[in-house]
């Protein structure tokens, strides 16, 4: 059971969310926007990698080739 | 008590998700796959070990291999299918998940061949 996955993945959206409305506050709206856009792709990589698992487990358990 | 560990585990998501759907609500949604994705993950393996059975009866019933392979395929792919359409559908993309519903489906008929043949074979047998 990996909740320490969900827990970076929570993390990483609230340090975000911090971060765009600092950002916002201080008048840099593009900085704010890439913060945004890196956040989601560092996400991203991490659920694909658990989907790639998912898909690889399912197609081995039911034997989808 | 796998079940107790599975409801925290999905609590504590919800909470999660809850939280970030108002700030960040791609995130919210990649944490919603994420937690889908470790739950599957955790009772897959006595779905691994249910199969086994399954396949071990049919081998003492002396069922043909190519129906319960087939039978197995189709459980696969509804699942995968379903896991997608609910995401696009809790993301707001309705449209998109019924595509995927559609797809799964066209699947499953091209899988599902053999067998109506083999039926369709055998009702001629026995009216012929």
């Amino acid at each position: 059971m990996s909740v320490d996955l969900i827990f970076k993945i929570a993390g990483v959206g609230i340090l975000a969310a911090v971060l765009h409305s600092l950002l916002k506050h201080a008048g840099r709206e593009e900085v704010a926007n890439l913060v945004t856009l890196a956040a989601v792709a560092i996400v991203l990589f991490w659920v694909i990698d658990l989907l790639g698992t998912l898909f690889s487990e399912v197609k081995n358990v039911f034997k989808l080739f | 008590m796998e079940i107790l560990q599975i409801v925290g585990f999905g609590l504590v998501a919800a909470v999660l998700i809850v939280i970030l759907r108002h700030q960040k609500p791609e995130v919210a949604m990649l944490v919603s796959i994420a937690a889908g994705v470790v739950i599957f993950l955790f009772v897959l393996d006595k779905v691994a070990a249910v199969v086994t059975v399954l396949k071990d009866l049919a081998t003492r019933a002396n069922i043909n291999m190519l129906y319960l392979g087939a039978i197995l395929k189709i459980v696969g792919i509804a699942y995968i299918a379903d896991f997608g359409a609910q995401i696009c559908r809790d993301s707001g993309e309705g449209a998109l998940a019924s595509k995927i519903e559609f797809a799964a489906k066209v699947l499953i008929l091209v899988l599902a061949v053999p067998i109506v043949m083999a039926v369709l074979d055998t009702l001629l047998k026995i009216l012929g």
